[in-house]
């Protein structure tokens, strides 16, 4: 982008500074999503992602504009709203699911009940 | 007032009287008669008003042009046939309306009955003042279906039903054959203008296509006019309110078709083959249903077959192709109406005071009801041809047209004979209708003490019953002049000199009159005995019924015909249904392009991909392939993989520039999958072990044959696509849309200004088809019945509940409850932010992509969420979804916004955009379309939504008892 010349200098090394750091974070979540073996430890991964990794680009992000058009610029607060609010559904749904199946199942490798409160292992 | 606003007048009153007495309030019987009897009053005045130029000798025309590409123009003319019958119809009709203000009873919904009534009286003026062949058909189709309305006006009835239904198939098949032989007509004469095909006489007669467009009219006409062998419907429609049968057969309905025949008369009569088709079926009427009449028990059933029996009378004299018979035909036209119409009403009065019209019953009424008795009784001399009634002229004048020979045959020689004999059952049935009603003791045990009915009720049979006393008596100086009248504009030159004088001398008509009157009276007391108690219809001919062989055609028709092609031409199962549809499909394609000779056309495919839009399609590609095979036994797996292929065809859209697409794609990929994932659980399970493990060789082959045949339509379809895309676009409106978008349209997005404003009236069209999908998956899903093994509660929640019920501290269904309580308060949070979105998609619509579409799919998956999150119950309980007011709402406002532009004289669905100045948001441009646009995002939600429950409901649908008790049974 051409106007990103016009960036003073401390801001460009903070936004990329920013932008560096979020998208390691998601890196490393991915990678983790692909390499942890057990699905109970590879839904912990993408949590990078999508809490930190999306913070800081969104943080560079309006760092970047806010500069650059000299006034704030906040729309992507909005962003890691949703974002924060949609992912933990997805997981949370899919980690459930998961755990229902195992535990029906009767699979060797279910985390430990932690109360009484939860459906029993055999099937009917 | 001008010849013009008088005649369209005459026409339009009593349609506009009929929506303003649709919308009049159930209990307005008075309000209701003033409307119908005004509107009845203003058609004869108009009528009278007309009197004295069509009596100067000219036929009045007014014209409106209708279609005028096609050469077809509302024209209106009367002359004075016409006028003679605008008379009788709007005459007759105001006295019918005055007597069925008393007749119908309160708890009868009138405004239907009114509003029905006026239409067809509208209808008929219509006809009769039709000056273009087209335009009559189309009146004559609306008397059909008015009269099937009026006539199943009493729809609780299975009889009414039952009537109406057999009286508007046979009516509106004749209307068929009618259309078909007046295309003819119009193709000989080279125009539908009456005045015009009424002067090419010897044009049309000498035409090659004369017989058959002459057999087409008479359908139409012979159906209309109930004549043999069409004549069943008239007694089935019997079971028609009174007023109902007193307008349709005596002066309206079934006058039509005689009307059409002697309008039709100098141009088309006068052939031999006119005289045998109208003769054998006007003669055997005459006969067959004078005879029928007399041994009907019903009294209104034998005043039906005796106006099928007038009606052959009418049709005779028309055929014989003399002027004299002419004049006969409408001077009798004009009689039977009077006579008919006041014998009916009369017969309504004995039903409506003594509760029943069976004559076995009936029995010396002259003692409760003497002035009535008289009034019926003069009206039925009138019918039996008594001497000083009007009935007695046009019957004399009968006998002596009957006596000539007109063309030399076996069918002239009997005319004479049959036309006395069935005078004289005439004469009989009259009889039988007086004495058994009237004479004999007093009646027992009838359902009402009979006593005289309300004056007002009364009056109209008064009325008519003079109008026949002073017609028979003095012919001369009342009905002459417009008779004559009426003769003159259908004959023209050969107006033949006639008299109507009561007494002729002593001659053959008169002889023959004496003869019928007397054996007549004889005949009525020989059976009298025997009628007193025998069953209803005539002897030998009591299993004949042309309503049963009618059902049998009909059923042969509709139903046993349809079955046995279905049995040996086709097929239930989908699988062959689908297989025959493709291979017609493959065919349909290859055919054309063998022709051209095999191949691309000099497409080559290009050299080179770009790997990433590549990569994008393999992976599409892979997921559809894999998807197609797990579709049979792992349907979760394959609807996941159709939706990564959906997604790959998503990213193609963005990759092409075409964002709206995209987003559209997008959002309807995520909804169908949904959708189609809650209605997996409906579907039958996979059946372990159906198929033993070798295939056997025909399943093979058949695998294999559906295999070829799929990768041949797919191959197809993928080669057929790139020829077409490849190919350079040429002259394309593309460019037109890009450069008005914005001008014209006032959008900058391209996509949404084509579909909401220059294509507007496709988007219509299609949101209209969208509406009518949604209700039909909607019908079939409310019927549905999932699979036995499908109905009990899934595993899963069985477990859960197994759980919920051995745990002291749980309630049952807590577990489910519970579950995803977290999850299921986000997706609550997330209601007002999707409908934020949506919001945001439609308002950026008309600049953006985005737009009513997109929007409404949006706003859907909203509501989708909140039915995952909560369960139907709880979110039935708590928000009001009401999917159809949606849908409707959408498309009157599309609709609406479409015929606003109307008001400032522009075209249905221009469009109008401007810049508007809100308070605080500063200038929006805003644009009509955006109303558009918001009756499409609202149907679109609409119908989305309906499909949604129609799936949801499954799940809370309580089985019936019968089924539940079987499944108790097996488990």
């Amino acid at each position: 982008m051409s106007e990103a010349a016009d960036l003073p200098l401390w801001a460009a090394l903070l936004v990329s500074a920013l932008v560096l750091v979020g998208a390691g974070l998601t890196l490393i979540g991915s990678y983790g999503l692909l390499r942890l073996e057990r699905f109970y430890d590879r839904i912990h991964a993408p949590t990078l992602g999508s809490s930190w990794g999306t913070g800081g680009i969104l943080v560079a992000s309006m760092l970047l504009f806010s500069v650059l058009q000299t006034r704030p610029v906040l729309h992507e607060i909005l962003i890691a709203l949703f974002v924060t609010v949609t992912t933990p559904v997805t997981l949370m749904l899919l980690a459930r699911a998961a755990l229902y199946r195992d535990r029906t199942e009767g699979n060797a490798d279910v985390p430990p009940m932690l109360s009484k409160d939860v459906p029993p292992t055999q099937n009917p | 007032m001008t010849d013009d606003t008088l005649l369209i007048s005459m026409v339009v009153l009593p349609f506009v009287g009929a929506i303003i007495a649709a919308f009049l309030p159930t209990m307005a019987r008075n309000a209701e008669s003033w409307l119908a009897g005004t509107v009845a009053l203003a058609a004869l005045g108009c009528a009278f008003l007309a009197y004295p130029a069509i009596a100067a000798g000219g036929a009045l025309r007014a014209e409106i042009p209708w279609l005028a590409s096609f050469g077809l123009t509302l024209a209106f003319r009367m002359d004075g046939f016409a006028w003679l019958f605008a008379m009788l119809v709007s005459g007759i009709g105001f006295l019918v309306v005055l007597y069925a203000r008393y007749y119908m009873s309160p708890e009868d919904p009138v405004p239907r009955f009114f509003s029905f009534f006026l239409a067809f009286m509208g209808s008929m003026l219509g006809i009769v003042l039709s000056g273009n062949l087209i335009q009559l058909v189309i009146f004559w189709e609306m008397t059909s279906i008015f009269s099937f309305l009026l006539i199943g006006y009493w729809y609780h009835n299975a009889s009414a039903r039952e009537g109406a239904r057999i009286s508007l198939t046979v009516t509106a098949t004749g209307g068929m054959a009618l259309l078909g032989g007046v295309l003819l007509l119009g193709h000989i004469v080279g125009s539908y203008d009456l005045d015009e095909v009424l002067s090419s006489g010897n044009l049309i007669r000498n035409h090659p296509l004369y017989l058959p467009a002459l057999i087409l009219i008479l359908l139409g006409a012979f159906t209309k006019s109930a004549q043999f062998p069409f004549h069943f419907w008239l007694p089935n429609a019997m079971a028609a309110p009174t007023p109902v049968s007193a307008y349709l057969h005596s002066a309206t309905l079934v006058k039509a078709g005689v009307f059409l025949m002697a309008r039709l008369w100098p141009v088309m009569a006068g052939t031999p083959e006119w005289f045998w088709l109208v003769g054998v079926a006007g003669l055997s009427s005459l006969l067959i249903a004078a005879y029928f009449a007399i041994f009907q028990q019903d009294l209104k059933g034998l005043l039906a077959y005796s106006t099928i029996s007038h009606l052959g009378l009418i049709t005779t004299l028309l055929s014989l192709s003399s002027p004299l018979g002419a004049v006969a035909a409408i001077f009798h036209m004009v009689n039977h109406a009077t006579f008919k119409a006041s014998l009916f009403m009369a017969a309504g009065i004995i039903d409506h005071e003594t509760g029943t019209r069976d004559m076995r019953r009936l029995s010396g009424l002259f003692r409760f009801m003497p002035i009535t008795a008289t009034l019926a009784m003069v009206a039925s001399a009138a019918m039996a041809g008594v001497p000083l009634l009007n009935g007695f002229l046009s019957k004399e004048m009968f006998f002596a047209e009957a006596i000539e020979t007109h063309v030399p045959s076996i069918l002239d020689t009997v005319t004479p004979y049959v036309a006395v004999i069935a005078s004289l059952f005439s004469v009989t049935y009259s009889v039988r209708f007086i004495q058994a009603v009237f004479f004999g003791p007093p009646p027992v045990d009838l359902p009402r003490t009979p006593h005289e009915p309300p004056f007002w009720m009364r009056l109209p049979v008064s009325l008519l019953v003079l109008s026949c006393l002073v017609v028979g008596a003095i012919p001369g100086r009342t009905i002459e002049p417009f008779l004559r009248l009426g003769v003159t504009s259908v004959l023209g030159e050969a107006t033949p000199e006639f008299s109507l004088a009561v007494w002729h001398g002593l001659n053959v008509p008169l002889v023959m009159s004496v003869i019928a009157l007397v054996g007549g009276a004889l005949l009525s007391f020989a059976l009298k005995r025997y009628l007193a108690t025998s069953r209803d219809g005539p002897p030998f001919f009591r299993r004949v019924k042309g309503q049963r062989i009618f059902d049998r055609l009909m059923a042969l028709v509709a139903n046993d015909g349809p079955r046995f092609l279905e049995r040996y031409l086709s097929t239930r199962r989908l699988q062959p249904q689908l297989r025959l549809l493709v291979a017609a499909a493959i065919l349909a394609a290859f055919l054309p392009l063998w022709r051209q000779g095999p191949g691309l056309g000099g497409l080559t495919f290009p050299p080179v991909f770009d790997p990433i839009f590549t990569l994008v399609w393999v992976v599409g590609t892979v997921c559809a392939v894999i998807a197609a095979y797990q579709a049979k036994f792992h349907r979760l797996a394959a609807l996941a993989l159709l939706g990564g292929a959906g997604l790959s065809v998503c990213i193609s859209f963005v990759w092409l520039s075409a964002p709206d697409l995209a987003l559209t794609q997008l959002l309807v990929e995520i909804v169908t999958t949904v959708l189609i994932l809650l209605g997996l659980r409906w579907l039958p399970k996979r059946v372990e072990g159906a198929m033993p493990v070798p295939l056997s060789l025909t399943t093979r082959l058949q695998r294999l044959r559906d295999l070829i045949l799929a990768v041949l339509a797919g191959l197809g379809m993928m080669l057929l696509s790139y020829a077409v895309m490849m190919r350079p676009a040429g002259q394309t409106i593309g460019a037109y849309f890009l450069e008005r978008a914005y001008t014209e349209g006032g959008g900058t997005n391209v996509v949404n200004v084509i579909l909401v404003d220059f294509r507007g009236f496709d988007t219509l069209g299609e949101i209209t088809v969208l509406a009518i999908v949604a209700l039909t998956v909607f019908a079939l899903l409310r019927r549905f019945r999932p699979a036995p093994d499908s109905i009990p509660p899934p595993m899963q929640q069985q477990i859960q509940r197994k759980f919920d019920v051995a745990a002291p501290d749980r309630d049952d269904g807590a577990t489910l409850t519970d579950y995803l309580y977290v999850a299921s308060v986000i997706m609550q949070w997330l209601f007002p932010i999707v409908i934020v979105l949506a919001l945001y998609l439609f308002l950026r619509g008309h600049d953006l992509p985005g737009g009513g579409f997109a929007a409404g799919i949006a706003m859907t998956s909203a509501f989708i969420m909140q039915y995952m999150a909560v369960g139907t119950r709880w979110l039935e309980d708590r928000l009001r979804v009401l999917p159809l007011v949606w849908m409707g709402f959408g498309l009157l406002l599309a609709t609406a916004t479409g015929l606003g532009s109307w008001l400032f004289g522009y075209p249905f669905l221009t469009s109008h955009s401007r810049y508007l100045e809100i308070p605080l948001i500063g200038e929006v441009p805003a644009a009509t379309a955006l109303l558009f646009d918001l009756g499409v995002f609202s149907l679109v939600l609409g119908a989305t939504v309906l499909m949604l429950i129609a799936i949801a409901h499954q799940s809370i649908r309580r089985i019936g008892p019968a089924r539940a008790a079987n499944e108790a049974e097996e488990t």
